[in-house]
């Protein structure tokens, strides 16, 4: 099965100076963990993720000591989001691995299993965003 | 691609009922209903076009405004349907449209529409981002369907113009203030939403003749076609080249759900316009699509080999040049 079988045609995507705050009220509302980030052509230039997010609030400690049991309450983490909320999407996104429209499923479950994603975009040959293949996408359709 | 617009999606639920008493014969009576059968689909005029052409294998995006849990059930909806998504989400929850149809009267549906959710004028401005980014890659443009709260008339006039700048043409389908001012900007196709109020801008639409005199001011200002709804079966093509006038020869006793009906014509003649057929054939193709969904009691027939068949119900005379 190819990509464009098995993907949600779901463009809901951000811009790289969309702001934080704006990031985080569209995934409340829309529900989705992970979001694509476009150009003005639509084209697909990074992703950000709720994880992304939480690991930029959290002190730089947090790398050394894995864990944040330690911090009295999350006071550190929501003003390190308050001062992130007015910066854009293009200072914390990462680089995107994305598949195309033809690629096959064996090939986009390797990708998602290697690589611990979510989520892969799907590009078309200009590479616009096209659509998602979520990580359930595949599992549905390998149990039914 | 064929872009889609619906800034008020709708969560259309239909009842079939056997009986709908309207009056009370006792005061401290209460009325209760039994449906002997119940859907809920997304909709929503611009929602609907794109849902009969992602059915017809044409690809195309549906663009708006999307809020709470009736959103995501809108949402899903549409992508089970093929239909490409690209929503502004905002707070609240859409509408609810109840249509309530009594066997042996489904030609006259009880119908209760929600005004839908304010939409903040920031999501206004993503959504219009969102709309320039799309026009790039789109043929058509459908602008449909009622305004939301908090969006102002002149919404399809703008829209309209952003999309004549980029080149691409534009398919109007609402009523009322926002249809007229869209008009005079010289839409490519306008097929007036003439439910509510039998108007077409400040002319009243009753008679042939007040048809046709507003299909005429609607190409003046530089329209490529207008039609407009006679009667149930039959329609008026008003064009720089000529008027048209369809009949759909079926009686109005084998329709079973009227809703959505307007919604297929329209996706029936980006259909075949998108095909390349001419303008006159097909808007015939959108007229039978028209007919074969209120022969059916889902909102729209998405059968090719059914719409087909009504080619032959529906018949086309050229009644003058303009």
């Amino acid at each position: 099965m190819k990509a464009r079988d098995l993907m949600r045609r779901d463009l809901t995507s951000v811009e790289p100076d969309t702001l934080i705050y704006e990031v985080v009220y569209l995934m409340e509302q829309s529900g989705l963990s992970t979001l694509p980030v476009v150009d003005e052509e639509g084209k697909l230039v990074g992703i950000i993720t709720e994880h992304d997010l939480i690991h930029a609030a959290l002190p730089e400690y947090f790398d050394m000591l894995h864990s944040i049991s330690f911090l009295p309450n999350l006071n550190q983490i929501q003003k390190r989001l308050k001062e992130m909320a007015f910066r854009p999407v293009s200072e914390y996104m990462k680089e995107v691995t994305s598949v195309h429209l033809d690629d096959e499923d064996l090939h986009i479950a390797d990708l998602l299993i290697r690589k611990r994603l979510k989520q892969i975009p799907v590009v078309d040959g200009e590479g616009h965003l096209v659509g998602v293949i979520r990580r359930i996408d595949i599992l549905s359709r390998l149990i039914r | 691609m064929i872009l889609t617009v619906t800034l008020n999606p709708t969560l259309d639920k239909f009842y079939w009922v056997d009986h709908l008493p309207l009056s009370l014969e006792r005061a401290e009576e209460e009325i209760l209903i039994r449906a002997r059968k119940s859907t809920a689909s997304a909709g929503g005029k611009g929602i609907n076009v794109s849902i009969f052409l992602a059915c017809m294998g044409v690809e195309t995006v549906a663009m708006g405004f999307l809020a709470g849990h009736t959103g995501q059930i809108i949402l899903r909806d549409l992508l089970e349907k093929g239909v490409t998504a690209n929503f502004v989400w905002i707070e609240g929850e859409n509408r609810t449209n109840v249509t309530i149809i009594e066997k042996g009267r489904e030609y006259h549906p009880v119908k209760i529409h929600e005004e839908g959710p304010r939409i903040p004028s920031h999501a206004q401005e993503i959504f219009l981002r969102k709309y320039r980014r799309m026009l790039k890659r789109a043929e058509y443009v459908v602008l449909a369907g009622a305004i939301p709260p908090g969006v102002p008339d002149t919404v399809y006039r703008e829209l309209t113009q952003e999309a004549k700048e980029a080149g691409v043409k534009v398919v109007l389908h609402a009523g009322r203030r926002p249809l007229w001012e869209a008009v005079k900007v010289g839409p490519y196709f306008v097929k007036p939403d003439v439910r509510e109020e039998l108007m077409v801008g400040d002319m009243p639409v009753r008679t042939e003749g007040e048809i046709i005199a507003a299909g005429k001011r609607a190409v003046e200002y530089g329209c490529q076609a207008c039609l407009i709804s006679h009667h149930v079966t039959g329609d008026v093509l008003i064009t720089p080249e000529g008027i048209w006038e369809y009949e759909a020869k079926v009686p109005l006793t084998k329709f079973k759900n009227l809703v959505g009906a307007d919604d297929a014509l329209v996706g029936g003649v980006l259909y075949r316009l998108a095909r390349g057929d001419k303008l006159t054939e097909a808007v015939r193709f959108g007229m039978a699509a028209a007919v074969a969904s209120a022969e059916v009691e889902p909102k729209m027939c998405l059968a090719p080999a059914a719409i087909e068949h009504e080619m032959r119900a529906v018949e086309v005379q050229f009644k003058e040049g303009l």
